[in-house]
């Protein structure tokens, strides 16, 4: 539809736009007395603690400690492979929940009612005590050992956390896979594609947008599970801190000690967290969000508070 | 007598106690463009969907170039297909959606390779290069690394079709592909479309586009609950339907 106009329309008319508009902005007086409020709260609590007879003293002294270094490792590291188990078992009892065979979604249904509905302390105990059962394990020629040599503290931590975290993950790995449109699936099998390369080249990927965040929060969740296994004799950073604090004689100082460390890990996580959904987030937002830098620098111009 | 690309006999399909195919019988020739109208809920998109067994007959047969869907033949009695081997019947069928169903997570260049690379085992260097031209051939060539969310409906459609092309079908499957576009996007579609019927492409259109099954179908048929009420030529079913069931609806969508 073309309608004749002489040749002076808008481009070559000069650019002698509207005025921009001069107008007083709203002032948002109650961000102000909201800010300096919320200031004078902090501050007095960080004041009260200060004055406690807490011996602020001792944190600094073993902050870098080796005995606190070493468990901060190792918490990362049950961290990370326990939640490997999480995740990839997760994905598989999804998939076997979702599964049209009775058999299987009937196993990934039962594993997960029991693995969800006791307590995961429980877990860890049976575990360590398997040997009541079994007194020994034996896989023919490969291996055989007492149970109580076999399960040492870092077996029994990664395999109850592990297992116990696979029938969470399952959930939110279902509720991921759930979300992805049928039509997606259908496509891909009109175009000749069997089921399990649906699953992995369709499906996941486009469900992962929807199982990254709760995994997130399951991760650090699982962080500050891990202070668990100090009950199995597994010496991780609450283990060591709360050893530290016995003979050093200050055991609250040494619990804020490791909670400042949890802090730290989890601040670290959540900056990971947000470059993994930026990458899934790929073709679903015309833009991708900022990075946490790119908002940093956004939030640090002071525009932001006045508007 | 050739084979023909898709002959169906007194197929039935239903959806618990709901019947949708009651008895369709109807051969579609080699190199026809062939298209499918009717009211909604008449089971036309559930036949078409029955032809590359993403529904299962329950009744009757169906066959693609001579071959059973679904089943295989054997001393007189019917065995069910696995999945993988009704996934390598599919290879040979392509299927255009209402709703498009790209994959969001992978450009149109990628969307176009996918299938022949997972499923032909083609290196990815010979994909690209198909998946090039066909996205050219459909008038796409500049929009190769865009996601599915930077392209209109159109182009959608138009990448959805290279898509299907890419497998190098000898059948294609059209289930409404304009109906979910503006009105100003449906010219490109069909114009791609006409392409196909003009080299050759055995396609099967279920359409709501009177002006394309008058000026590119060689047959034609009306469906209404879920039977075949009249077929025919469609310039002759269009212009001077026998029934009143086909008049009423031509009444209303022309």
């Amino acid at each position: 539809m073309s309608v004749d106009i002489d040749k002076t329309g808008p481009q070559d008319a000069k650019p002698a736009g509207p005025e921009a508009i001069k107008a007083i902005p709203v002032r948002h007086y109650g961000r102000y007395v909201s800010a300096v409020l919320a200031i004078g709260i902090l501050v007095s609590i960080v004041y009260a603690f200060s004055q406690g007879r807490i011996n602020w003293g001792a944190i600094p002294d073993y902050f870098f400690d080796d005995r606190i270094l070493d468990g901060v490792v190792e918490t990362m590291w049950l961290t990370l492979l326990s939640m490997a188990i999480g995740i990839i078992g997760g994905i598989v009892l999804a998939v076997m929940r979702l599964s049209t065979n009775p058999v299987t979604s009937s196993i990934a249904w039962f594993y997960i009612w029991f693995f969800r509905g006791t307590p995961v302390l429980v877990q860890l105990f049976l575990w360590f005590n398997l040997g009541l059962v079994f007194e020994y394990i034996n896989l023919g020629p490969f291996y055989k050992d007492q149970w109580s040599d076999f399960m040492t503290p870092f077996l029994t931590a990664l395999l109850g956390l592990g297992l116990n975290e696979a029938a969470y993950m399952a959930e939110i790995c279902r509720a991921g896979l759930l979300s992805v449109d049928e039509g997606q699936t259908e496509a891909s099998h009109a175009l000749g594609m069997s089921h399990s390369k649906t699953l992995r080249r369709i499906v996941i990927p486009q469900a992962m947008r929807v199982i990254v965040p709760p995994t997130g929060n399951e991760v650090i969740n699982m962080l500050k599970t891990t202070s668990l296994v100090s009950a199995v004799q597994y010496y991780e950073l609450f283990k060591q801190a709360s050893d530290i604090g016995q003979t050093s004689g200050s055991p609250v100082e040494m619990y804020f000690l490791a909670a400042a460390w949890y802090l730290v890990v989890t601040s670290v996580l959540s900056v990971g967290q947000y470059y993994l959904e930026r990458h899934y987030a790929k073709g679903s937002t015309r833009t991708l969000p900022p990075t946490p830098f790119q908002k940093l620098k956004a939030a640090l111009s002071l525009r932001s508070l006045a508007r | 007598m050739t084979t023909p690309m898709v002959k169906a006999e007194n197929v039935h399909k239903s959806f618990g106690h709901v019947e949708v195919l009651k008895g369709i019988d109807l051969e579609v020739a080699p190199r026809e463009v062939f298209c499918l109208i009717g009211p909604s809920g008449s089971g036309k998109s559930t036949f078409l969907r029955c032809i590359n067994h993403l529904e299962q007959i329950s009744g009757g047969r169906l066959s693609v170039d001579g071959e059973l869907v679904g089943y295989r033949e054997k001393g007189g009695k019917l065995y069910e297909l696995k999945d993988s081997e009704v996934a390598l019947k599919r290879r040979d069928i392509g299927m255009v959606f209402q709703r498009f169903n790209l994959f969001p997570h992978m450009t149109a260049l990628e969307n176009v390779m996918e299938a022949p690379v997972q499923v032909k085992r083609e290196s990815k260097a010979v994909a690209r290069e198909r998946a090039r031209k066909l996205l050219d051939r459909v008038g796409l060539a500049d929009k190769a690394g865009n996601y599915p969310s930077q392209l209109s409906g159109g182009q959608q459609q138009r990448v959805a079709i290279a898509r299907a092309l890419a497998m190098e079908p000898k059948l294609m499957l059209f289930d409404e592909p304009t109906s979910a576009l503006d009105p100003e996007l449906v010219g490109d579609v069909l114009d791609v479309m006409r392409g196909l019927a003009e080299d050759g492409m055995t396609m099967i259109v279920v359409t709501h586009e009177m002006g394309f099954a008058r000026e590119v179908g060689d047959s034609l048929v009306f469906m209404d609950e879920g039977v075949v009420v009249e077929s025919g030529n469609p310039r002759d079913v269009l212009t001077n339907p026998q029934h009143d069931r086909t008049k009423s609806f031509l009444s209303k969508v022309l």
